[in-house]
């Protein structure tokens, strides 16, 4: 880092929230990613007007400025992947307030999803998308990423609760977007550009969002299915029963198989095994829910169905699921958590092209998803040092996300385009949506100082 | 090219399988305390993933994040891919003392360990007035910490096994040296031999620590292997106690601090509780407990090292006490004690002791 642009970041954070130590550089080289490249220097800052200051100074200066959350983004959206300096927000982590009242809570961008859960949980409320990494992700990683999770069937994702943002531009004004109103159509949308623009635009500093109540009793039940195209049936007909189950998880057969490889879990080697959970105010409600959906079950050919008399034995029902990601992170060295989403009618056929590509290119590709909103994650368990496997690996991508935009379907449905998936933006969008998207980058960062190299915007 | 260091020739598969998920930042209490990246276990192995592939050399630069770690194992418990941090923190730390790279501290630590028999280097131990090296039916065995720092929750130990006429000795022990395996050296194999002669020589088949660490080292380690040779069970006190019934009771409410060393390290998460709460009905759990338990701050030799942090550490630990009410702190471990009372705000109302010393409050 130059010696001037140095002095100056130390000048508006303070020397004890800058650094460009070897051991900060190489910890923000990369994200839970397989991209890696090295920041030159990174700032914690603590509150907006630095932030401001600092993209005043990178636009003067022309240098990178790439925000951190947690850094778990699957697809490299936290990568320097042009060097310059890590925004890292952690340090921003104050839940500013909680109006039960109006149904809100605002907060700074660094404060972490669970913190949020845990200061929302007295009042019976909470912030719905639960993201897989909510223990240490944080609220302006989700809304960079529009992130979602397991109840996105009923509750949505992250985008379903930004009401209002505070957003520092790149050339350091500070944008204030949407109101505290449940209902607000004042203008352009302001609030969902952002949401998802995986720090590409403006750095969020101040989230204002929707909380909702928390139904306080679920009900859980497990089907097995010796035929892909019964689940496949039997996750559409639940989701147009009538019934919005708050999860609805599909674990496929390399899945399966992977945990029984590696656990003692002895799970049954079937086809597609589905987890449903529904939520409600009463046992009643939830019973009522879940008969609906064992009902469809049953009439789909499940060869076994379980349901959970308690919070146990819901725990163990859940177990297959749940344990999908670490058993795919302990079998190979390296890890592709891919990210793809379908309509729902397409859910088998989809669980068949990957199973058909692992055969085809001799992978493992274990496969779990949010089926009740068609969102799916083929996981790519490989071994980075060898080099017949890893180009192996990049065909089967390649082909599965032309097989994706052949159903229908879209390149992510809740991790981002990052670096991982830039290549394929071309797959889904055409030279006019691409046009737009640049010419809105344009618009906001006519320099491109912010998270360069992101989403294929680049020419 | 690839260097060879004792880290990547034992955990290579181990630093690679680590895929930078970043769970680890839930409860590493460094992180937690400090926010950055470099400190948590992802930023270490990702340190070390560039040591392995010869980008970068073991030295100074280092120094700052591989020795500072508690090694309480938190991040290890998170991890999906089931990297063992601590053991390679501990392994590493040894190849930086091969290559002359180490924090002065804990070079100061493996001198004083090789001309005096305790960790802080002092000529006269406390003398609990007991009698020491007899035969008897157990040893209890202090640990530097409970000799040389803490020796109110020592006495009331002692006082404790008394008031249940327990056969038991003291022995001139010395330092169990474990730390040093810790902070890049190796166990002193005089101290080792020494704790054990004086072990064998009582006729004792059981030492109850009141340590956890030592209880780990004299169980783990190769050095103490006699012991097992012997048929001689090595116990932590709060083991021992599980098993009886003081016949007290206090209305407070109390909680309870998983020591690392007892919890996450050897599993022992349920034999406290089970004294606990045969003496105090009102027990509550803080927010991180059992395995999720944050660090007090003080292992790994970072209290030592980095005393601030340490008790900046210990201060985030309290405030979990603080958001639960809690009248009543108990912990199992001395080092805990220490580090934690040393952290305690005068404004803070709040008891604080071993779970001996509380039971002996109430006797």
């Amino acid at each position: 880092m130059e010696a001037s642009i140095k002095q100056h970041l130390e000048e508006i954070v303070g020397p004890e929230n800058y650094t460009d130590d070897l051991i900060d550089l190489i910890a923000y080289s990369k994200d839970a990613s397989e991209h890696k490249h090295r920041p030159e220097a990174a700032v914690w800052p603590i509150d907006t007007n630095q932030v401001s200051e600092i993209l005043k100074l990178a636009t003067k200066e022309r240098f990178p400025v790439v925000p951190r959350g947690a850094g778990t983004s699957l697809a490299g959206l936290a990568v320097p992947q042009q060097g310059g300096v890590i925004l890292d927000m952690a340090r921003m982590d104050k839940i500013l307030e909680i109006t039960i009242e109006d149904r809100l809570a605002v907060v700074q961008s660094g404060v972490v999803y669970a913190d949020l859960e845990r200061a929302l949980a007295p009042d019976g409320f909470f912030f719905p998308p639960d993201p897989a990494s909510g223990a240490v992700c944080t609220l302006g990683g989700n809304v960079a990423t529009n992130a979602g999770g397991i109840k996105g069937a009923k509750y949505g994702t992250t985008k379903d609760y930004v009401l209002a943002l505070e957003v520092v531009l790149p050339d350091g004004r500070i944008l204030h977007t949407g109101s505290k109103c449940m209902k607000s159509v004042s203008g352009y949308d302001l609030t969902k550009l952002f949401v998802g623009s995986e720090g590409t635009l403006g750095v969020v500093t101040e989230i204002t969002l929707k909380i909702n109540p928390k139904p306080p009793l679920t009900s859980t039940s497990m089907a097995t299915f010796e035929d892909l195209e019964d689940a496949g049936r039997a996750i559409s007909e639940i989701m147009y029963s009538g019934i919005l189950p708050s999860s609805l998880e599909v674990v496929d057969q390399q899945t399966l198989q992977a945990i029984n490889e590696n656990t003692d879990m002895g799970l049954p080697e079937v086809e597609a095994l589905l987890v449903a959970e529904t939520d409600g105010y009463t046992r009643e409600e939830t019973e009522f829910q879940m008969a609906k959906i064992t009902k469809v079950f049953e009439k789909n050919n499940a060869t076994s169905i379980r349901r959970s008399e308690n919070e146990k034995e819901a725990e163990a029902l859940w177990a297959a699921r749940k344990s999908a990601y670490g058993v795919a992170a302990r079998i190979n060295n390296n890890l592709f958590v891919e990210d793809l989403s379908i309509p729902m009618s397409k859910v088998p056929e989809m669980l068949r092209a990957i199973s058909d590509l692992a055969k085809k290119y001799d992978l493992k590709i274990p496969t779990v998803g949010h089926a009740g909103d068609g969102n799916l994650h083929p996981v790519i368990s490989f071994d980075g040092t060898n080099s017949d496997e890893v180009k192996r690996v990049e065909k089967a991508t390649k082909e599965l996300f032309e097989k994706v935009i052949d159903l229908g379907g879209t390149l992510t449905g809740e991790h981002g385009i990052g670096l991982a998936k830039a290549p394929f933006m071309h797959l889904e969008h055409d030279d006019i949506s691409m046009d737009v998207m640049r010419s809105i980058k344009r618009l906001f960062d006519p320099n491109n100082i912010l998270n360069p190299g992101k989403m294929g915007l680049e020419e | 090219m690839e260097a060879s260091y004792g880290f990547a020739n034992k955990f290579r598969d181990q630093v690679l399988r680590c895929s930078s998920c970043g769970f680890c930042r839930a409860i590493c209490p460094l992180f937690g305390l400090t926010k950055r990246p470099a400190f948590n276990a992802r930023g270490k192995m990702l340190v070390l993933r560039e040591v392995m592939d010869g980008s970068i050399d073991l030295n100074d630069e280092l120094i700052e994040t591989l020795f500072q770690c508690t090694t309480c194992a938190g991040c290890a418990e998170q991890c999906p891919s089931g990297v063992n941090v601590p053991d390679i923190i501990k392994q590493v730390r040894k190849d930086m003392v091969f290559v002359g790279s180490c924090h002065p501290v804990f070079i100061g630590m493996n001198q004083i360990l090789q001309e005096h028999t305790n960790i802080y280097g002092e000529s006269e131990p406390e003398d609990f007035e007991r009698e020491r090296n007899r035969s008897a039916q157990y040893v209890y065995f202090i640990g530097c910490v409970g000799s040389y720092r803490e020796d109110e929750p020592t006495m009331a130990t002692l006082d404790l096994l008394d008031h249940f006429d327990v056969d038991y000795t003291l022995i001139d022990e010395v330092c169990c040296s474990g730390v040093l395996d810790d902070v890049g050296y190796q166990i002193n194999k005089d101290l080792a031999q020494k704790n054990i002669d004086l072990v064998l020589a009582t006729g004792a088949k059981t030492v109850i620590t009141g340590c956890p660490f030592c209880s780990r080292t004299f169980n783990n380690k190769t050095q103490y292997d006699r012991l097992k040779k012997e048929k001689v069970k090595v116990i932590h006190i709060s083991q021992f106690l599980k098993d009886f019934d003081p016949g007290v009771k206090t209305d407070k409410l109390v909680t309870y601090h998983d020591p690392c060393d007892l919890g996450r390290h050897c599993g022992i998460y349920e034999e406290p509780r089970e004294i606990i709460r045969k003496i105090a009905p009102n027990f509550v759990e803080m927010r991180h407990n059992r395995a999720n338990a944050l660090c007090c701050g003080a292992g790994g030799g970072v209290r030592g090292a980095y005393p601030k942090t340490s008790i900046a550490m210990a201060r985030r630990r309290l405030e979990e006490v603080g958001e639960i009410g809690a009248e009543v702190l108990l912990t199992e471990c001395n080092s805990c004690v220490h580090n934690l009372d040393n952290a305690k705000l005068r404004a803070q109302k709040l008891e604080f002791c071993t779970t001996s010393q509380f039971i002996n409050q109430l006797l």
